[in-house]
């Protein structure tokens, strides 16, 4: 330590001044409330979460499982971006004031296993016949296991919802072809045939329910690019096309937060996004659509109707938390049988198989929502992202056709250069893999 | 001569009207219903309504953010002008210029380079609590803002008085403390209130380094655009509270402040 | 003026009171800049100290050779700073001739003028994404009544990047005004009575006697607000999110860092396009303060 090398040498005036300076700024920003040491009865249980219908709901309930453990919980809800910024700065500075993450484990996991930031949850999960594992949806289970550890374990699973308007057509489309003929008609001045996300990388994940409809997928079989197959090129074209013939201006600047309150305001006939947020389109405070919204399940292209059914967000233990046990007492209380029933009760759905086959859970849904769900997750791909270790980047490759599309430019040629940039990127994607 | 006048006067009258009529625009967006926001023909004549006011005051979160921004702005404030007037005073007193281009140096640096080595630096040293980063790294904005400011006053106080003083026995450190000191109070004021605004303004270390509990108001702000990107009329009336003591600041003490604003500039 | 007296028996004095200052701002900027230009060497990815290895300069050179991202962002970059402040400058000057001379009313103008740079960024950006709104802000209303067709300007890829940088212009332009007229308020009356004695027009009086004058000041204003615009960031997240836009339409050199860093996690990467950027804008400062060095001399 410096202050010995320090006390080594006859101290001047001058050192000495300095070191009081120095003291004196280290004591006051001591006193601004640092935290160390072990974790008293005081310490509150930490939980970052994503701001969303699940984490309001669980809020709502926290007094009494804070009476389970006698320890205060304080939850933060943040946006998806903030939410990665703090764990990206905490993480990396292995900061103990997180105890439960809410991560995607389609978009962080994978990374965060590699760093090391998750801790592994397996003999917990596996020594619980309460919890009962085995009764989480295969997909989304599977996706929760990286190197054969579980490190998260699911708590919101998302398909896509073709939400429409029930008085201006009869019956909704059922293939996706009908679907552009319907909102090419239905736009006029003032409403719009389509919304929908049209954001580089927020669309990705909503689009990939129209490349596997169209026969496409993100990677080939053995791993290379495959957004420049005809069939990917033929879903760029469609999306972009309908958004740019039939969406509003500025589409490109749409993410869900944008793109939800236009149809909810009655500007568009046709809507596709995740089926969770449905509740936003029966609230009196946000919708003018409540008695006029339907709800179908995701339109067959020419390769059927492949939408996604993924685990958007699931909840991990932060390697370096020091309250590990109260942690995990809070994941398996809020996972766990009782908690996912009264959830997905209260229309939040679950990923737990034996909640999903009990009908009452689904009785609060909207009857054709409810359908259209069960459809969906019967023809669900597990995955709506290219399944990558750097997804943002990968996000923002696989993202420019679509914007070129969106703003009529020929789609073709984008598509090919950004099929090069994603080919590389998988290289050295793949490079980073190892560990 | 005469036309010469009122072609000034007009020319004065359109330059204030463009630069004040965006923000008269949000506050009077603050008084009106959501309905009449997003109605471009609802000009400035409307009843205005207190409701957004009221729902923004009923947010929990607002006024803790509000509260936070106040905290951190005040504490950082403070804790870089006890430094920073002193230090000012040195170089004044004794034309050490050459410290005065770290001031440069310190806004040179893009601040997203800061970001993650100061919270590891400051995990290492055992201080990620909740308010000290920010306060930390508030105060790498404000000390160099009043180094800046208060050099060039102290270089107008003549040395005189404090050389009186000395005759008479104070040292230097007490001429500096009972003489120079006293005299750069209003200085001193007009550089903290400074100081305040650009803490309480700051966007990009709170959006990094604050969590739920430390969250200042300009990423409370940003987060209503997220989630309720129809409520316009709350939006407004958050902003508005959050601009509004900044502008009564403003015209308060205009005087001082366009002065500590414009201190150094005319300088060579 | 100090007497040699004052001086000496100050020194230790002098270096005590510049102490706390010196090394908060030292150690808040040095640690940085250490870290990061360590980093820069390194291929960090993920987290900042998960068993990087060091590779040479190789981000530099991956950095240099991006003509996908890198230099687009750089060409933003300095198109939006050139723009802004070439404007600003212009207008500022224009505005701080206009207030010259007395008036009554000064007062309440020179509140107006700070109102502007003394909001909350996040919340002018707000505010001017409800204004521009496409189909409910105020801006088309008005256009339409001029006869001019609706623009989507913020929601457009094309016009983001010039109508942010005029929402810039609007912020900064009072702060410059403002900068300049402390600048007028110091010059000597003499030479410019002397150039009306000699007939010099109203314009000839301004380009060839204050101008000059004023160029110190001028450069001054004009070097702290290049360091500011090189680096806009709140305005640019607030209106158009953290991705830069769509098509990149806005990631500037800020932008992007910040994406490397936050979005992506290149850690290495970031830190190389981060020591270029600080050195860009070194550059910048250097040529401004040399050109200002040959127009005061």
């Amino acid at each position: 330590m410096s202050d010995l090398r320090l006390a080594a040498r006859p101290m001047t005036r001058r050192t000495l001044g300095t070191l009081l300076a120095a003291g004196a700024g280290a004591t006051t920003l001591a006193a601004c409330g640092t935290r160390g040491g072990t974790p008293g009865p005081n310490t509150p249980l930490r939980i970052s979460a994503i701001n969303h219908v699940w984490s309001q709901a669980v809020r709502e309930r926290l007094p009494e499982f804070e009476e389970q453990i006698g320890r205060r919980v304080s939850m933060q809800l943040l946006t998806a971006d903030q939410l990665a910024n703090s764990y990206n700065v905490k993480l990396n500075a292995s900061a103990t004031d997180i105890d439960v993450m809410m991560v995607r484990a389609l978009q962080e996991q994978l990374l965060f296993a590699r760093n090391g930031w998750l801790a592994d949850l397996t003999g917990l999960v596996g020594s619980d016949a309460g919890f009962a594992w085995s009764d989480f949806q295969d997909a989304p289970r599977e996706r929760s296991v990286t190197r054969g550890k579980v490190l998260s374990v699911p708590v919101v699973t998302e398909r896509p919802a073709l939400y429409y308007r029930k008085d201006l057509m009869d019956a909704p489309p059922a293939t996706l072809d009908a679907l552009r003929e319907a909102a090419l008609d239905l736009t006029g001045d003032d409403l719009f045939g389509y919304v929908g996300r049209g954001q580089r990388s927020g669309a990705v994940t909503q689009w990939s329910s129209f490349l596997y409809s169209f026969g496409g997928d993100f990677t080939t079989p053995d791993g290379g690019s495959g957004i420049g197959s005809p069939e990917a090129v033929a879903a760029y074209r469609f999306y972009g096309e309908l958004l740019d013939r039939a969406g509003p201006p500025g589409a490109t600047n749409m993410s869900l937060e944008q793109a939800m309150p236009i149809f909810a305001q009655g500007k568009a006939a046709f809507y596709v996004d995740a089926d969770a947020i449905y509740s936003n389109f029966l609230d009196e405070k946000i919708s003018t659509v409540r008695d006029r919204v339907g709800f179908a399940p995701f339109p067959a292209g020419p390769a059927g109707s492949r939408p996604h059914n993924i685990p958007s967000w699931s909840l991990g233990i932060n390697e370096f938390s020091r309250l590990r046990d109260d942690a995990w007492r809070f994941i398996r209380w809020v996972s766990g049988p009782e908690m996912v029933t009264t959830l997905q009760t209260a229309g939040i759905p679950g990923a737990r198989s034996s909640v999903w086959a009990d009908p009452a859970t689904l009785a609060s849904f909207p009857a054709d929502l409810a359908e259209a769900m069960r459809i969906n997750a019967r023809n669900g791909v597990g995955i709506d992202r290219p399944a990558v270790i750097q997804v943002g980047r990968a996000r923002d490759i696989v993202g420019r056709p679509l914007v070129a599309g969106i703003l009529g430019q020929d789609v073709a040629p984008v598509a090919a250069d950004a099929h090069a940039e994603f080919a590389d990127f998988l290289v050295r994607d793949n490079r980073q893999q190892e560990f | 001569m005469k036309a010469r006048v009122w072609l000034r006067a007009l020319a004065i009258v359109i330059v204030c009207l463009v630069i004040a009529m965006p923000v008269v625009w949000m506050i009077a967006a603050a008084f009106k219903t959501n309905v009449q926001v997003t109605d471009p023909s609802v000009g400035l004549w409307f009843t205005p309504t207190l409701e957004n006011f009221r729902a923004v005051l009923a947010d929990g979160e607002i006024v803790r953010s509000l509260g936070n921004s106040a905290l951190v702005g005040v504490v950082s404030t403070v804790l870089s002008a006890v430094i920073a007037v002193p230090a000012a005073w040195a170089v004044g007193r004794f034309r050490m210029h050459s410290t005065g281009s770290l001031v440069l140096v310190a806004r040179i640096v893009p601040a997203i380079s800061l970001l993650v080595p100061w919270y590891y630096l400051f995990a290492q040293l055992g201080l990620v609590g909740s308010y000290t980063v920010l306060v930390l790294s508030h105060m790498f904005v404000s000390v160099p803002l009043i180094l800046w400011i208060m050099i060039g006053f102290f270089e107008g106080l003549p040395v005189e008085l404090e050389e009186a003083a000395r005759t008479d026995g104070l040292s230097a450190f007490g001429a500096f403390l009972r003489i120079a000191l006293p005299l750069a109070a209003p200085g001193t004021a007009t550089a903290s209130v400074l100081a305040f605004i650009f803490s309480w303004n700051n966007f990009m270390f709170a959006l990094i380094l604050s969590d739920e509990d430390t969250k200042t108001m300009p990423v409370t702000l940003f987060n209503f655009i997220s989630y309720a990107s129809t409520d316009w009329g709350g939006l407004m009336a958050a902003a508005t509270l959050m601009t509004v003591p900044v502008l009564v600041a403003a015209v308060a003490g205009q005087k001082y402040l366009v002065a500590g604003l414009t201190a150094g500039a005319t300088k060579g | 003026m100090a007497t040699m007296t004052f001086e000496r028996s100050n020194r230790r004095l002098r270096w005590l009171m510049l102490a706390p200052a010196l090394g908060f701002v030292g150690l808040m900027i040095i640690f940085p800049l250490l870290f990061t230009l360590n980093l820069s060497l390194t291929d960090a990815f993920g987290a900042v100290n998960a068993g990087n290895s060091y590779h040479g300069v190789r981000n530099y050179a991956d950095a240099l050779a991006d003509g996908r991202r890198f230099w687009p962002a750089v060409w933003r970059t300095v198109f939006f700073t050139i723009g802004a402040v070439v404007i600003e400058t212009v207008l500022g000057l224009a505005i701080a001739m206009l207030l010259r001379r007395p008036f009554r009313g000064m007062r309440i103008v020179r509140s107006i003028l700070m109102v502007p740079l003394l909001a909350t960024p996040v919340a002018i950006g707000i505010l001017w994404l409800l204004i521009l709104d496409p189909t409910n802000g105020i801006a088309n209303h008005l256009l339409g009544g001029l006869g001019i067709a609706p623009q989507e300007f913020l929601g457009s890829v094309s016009q983001s990047l010039p109508v942010l940088m005029l929402i810039d212009v609007w912020q900064w332009t009072p702060m410059m005004a403002l900068l300049l007229l402390a600048g007028l308020s110091t010059l000597p009356e003499e030479p410019e009575e002397a150039a009306r004695v000699d007939g010099a027009t109203a314009w000839q009086r301004f380009r060839f006697v204050v101008l000059p004058m004023l160029m110190t000041t001028l450069m001054t204003a004009l070097v702290l607000r290049a360091v500011d615009a090189l680096k806009t960031f709140d305005i640019l997240y607030a209106t158009k999110g953290p991705g830069g836009g769509s098509d990149f339409e806005v990631e500037t050199l800020n932008v992007y860092a910040y994406g490397l860093t936050f979005d992506y996690q290149e850690y290495g990467l970031a830190s190389a396009v981060l020591v270029l950027f600080t050195l860009f804008i070194i550059g910048v400062v250097v040529l401004l303060r040399r050109r200002s060095g040959k127009a005061s001399a």
